[in-house]
């Protein structure tokens, strides 16, 4: 078994060689420089403004060539990103932190989500007050693990609540009324209302842990040689959310033919349910994707006192785009 | 070891950064420093597992006597059996949540459906292909059905049975941690295949790895125990031939 095992081992090491030599040989055409964007979930609203400046040819006047890659639940973008098999990621901030500390230097470039975007979606009947009093009683599916998990876990305790898998799939939540779940604030809330349920949402930045959401992040060895590229990259990606949020159905649409399994109605929603989450509430308002060197020093701390990572060097781990 | 050394030394001068592949011995002291909680989860995969392999081996079993008794038996039933071998565990589990509910029945069950049809298929080659002569033997003493099936075709059945549970062994520990993943309840821990998730997401891939060696483990044990009982099985069945 153990022989085997290494054999595996040995195998998807040498795949993994050969990838890496694959990618970096690769030749980009002259004018335009090619890259990879990797997204971890397929096309919704949350990636509407990549879309946007892809639909745009936005990419094209920055001189870019980008290549959006739709993800899904376990594609490992930090490692692909520090791997060198795709030059940008996105990600949330915490595990960022995290990946940082197992020693990939990955630097983030750009903060969608100024307000962390899950939650702990209850059935509204429960009548609950607070997220401490889903704690009280019932099921409680998280995945084990991510380090607002082990926040709450700490905080609240699992001594009267049965804690199971978070699963993609809302059938449990629908079929048990005392069911309580960690949700997308602009996802499964507006399925369960769909299916006849009403949910009812507890931020998880309520409880004072906010990391940044949908950061792009990429290697710092490629933002130190080709800042320029970085830097029109975030131009674009910019101007694509600037295009996405005044206007969202047109990139909707060219979503919802990449993702039909999300429907026309359902993008709209969700569009609308994030702008909040992504313009923030601080005036006067700043240019979106910015970050605050406070804001990831407290993060960094949170994640220290769980045990999560060892050093809190928030400065080392972002940087403004221009 | 010999391959164990030479991963690390491969390892090692290639530079490649233990969060993508942790050397083996980073992995060793993965196991050291988390060796008390890997234990106790390993030790709850284990209940799962054994409850779900020691159901297939008294259903599997019997299904198989069943199916042996006769063709349209076997036209009829067969492709059930054949459903278990063939049905993709990770799609339908999910579904053992909603049957079963979460914690340990529905993990017994995923154990359950992987690890069955091993058995069946095997016992039932073993029923069906007992010596002609000794058949003839049973018949020309007109032995009736019982006493054929007790004393001709179960007896020449308990080595193919045998191999098959030796299969279903394996397959009944991975079953275990597919449901795991999506039925474990972790307030108090959790199973190996919880500890996995919680590994990948804190990112430590050493972790990670030691918990995929204890379930390996831990299939190893299980595999040696059920080659134990099944010399100690064969040794009694041969002596029992001889002395009749």
């Amino acid at each position: 078994m153990r022989i085997i095992l290494t054999r595996i081992i040995l195998a998807s090491l040498l795949a993994f060689l050969a990838a890496c030599s694959d990618q970096s040989e690769s030749p980009s055409q002259p004018g335009l420089w090619k890259a990879g964007l990797q997204l971890n979930w397929v096309p919704e609203p949350e990636f509407g403004g990549y879309y946007a400046a892809r639909d745009a040819a936005a990419f094209q006047a920055e001189g870019l060539e980008i290549d959006i890659r739709p993800g899904g639940p376990g594609v490992p973008g930090l490692q692909m990103v520090a791997a060198n098999q795709v030059e940008f990621g996105i990600t949330s901030a915490d595990s960022l932190l995290v990946a940082r500390a197992r020693g990939a230097d990955l630097v983030a470039i750009f903060a969608l989500y100024q307000t962390f975007p899950e939650g702990i979606m209850v059935h509204a009947e429960r009548g609950l007050k607070s997220i401490a009093e889903v704690f009280n009683g019932g099921t409680l599916a998280m995945e084990p693990g991510t380090p607002y998990y082990r926040m709450l876990e700490r905080r609240y305790g699992l001594k009267q609540v049965r804690a199971v898998p978070y699963s993609n799939n809302l059938g449990p939540f629908l079929h048990d009324p005392s069911f309580a779940q960690q949700c997308f604030i602009t996802a499964e809330p507006i399925a369960a209302r769909r299916a006849g349920a009403t949910p009812q949402v507890f931020p998880i930045s309520e409880i004072g842990y906010n990391p940044y959401s949908g950061v792009i992040f990429t290697r710092r060895q490629l933002l130190a040689e080709h800042p320029e590229r970085v830097a029109a990259f975030i131009r674009a990606v910019r101007g694509g959310w600037q295009a996405y949020l005044a206007d969202p159905e047109p990139t909707n649409q060219a979503m919802h033919r990449l993702n039909p399994t999300m429907d026309p109605a359902t993008f709209t929603e969700a569009a609308a349910l994030q702008k909040p989450l992504i313009l923030g509430d601080s005036s006067p308002a700043r240019p979106l994707g910015t970050m605050e060197l406070e804001r990831w020093r407290t993060l960094a701390e949170q994640l220290r006192d769980l045990g999560l990572i060892e050093r809190v060097e928030p400065e080392q781990a972002f940087v403004n785009p221009e | 070891m010999l391959l164990a050394a030479s991963l690390e030394i491969l390892l090692r001068t290639n530079d490649v950064p233990a969060y993508l592949l942790p050397p083996p011995s980073a992995v060793w002291q993965a196991l050291l420093r988390y060796g008390s909680e890997l234990t106790r989860a390993t030790l709850q995969t284990a209940i799962a597992a054994t409850s779900g392999l020691l159901a297939s081996a008294v259903i599997g079993g019997l299904s198989a006597v069943l199916l042996s008794a006769h063709p349209w038996i076997r036209r009829a039933f067969y492709p059930y059996a054949v459903f278990f071998q063939t049905v993709p565990i990770v799609a339908i589990a999910p579904m053992l949540v909603i049957w079963f509910g979460y914690g340990l029945k529905a993990i017994i069950a995923a154990a359950f459906i992987v690890s069955v049809f091993p058995i069946i298929a095997n016992t039932l080659t073993g029923l069906l292909s007992t010596d002609p002569a000794l058949r003839d033997l049973f018949r020309i003493y007109r032995a009736s059905p019982l006493t054929t099936l007790l004393k001709l075709h179960i007896p020449s059945a308990v080595p193919h049975f045998l191999t098959g549970l030796r299969i279903a062994s394996g397959l009944a520990v991975i079953g275990a941690i597919v449901g795991e993943f999506v039925a474990d309840t972790f307030q108090d821990g959790g199973g190996i295949g919880t500890a996995v998730e919680i590994a990948i997401k804190e990112q430590k891939t050493d972790k990670v790895f030691a918990a995929v060696l204890m379930a390996s483990l831990l299939g190893l044990g299980f595999f040696a125990v059920v080659n134990g009982l099944s010399q100690w099985a064969l040794r009694r069945w041969r002596i029992a031939e001889i002395s009749e």
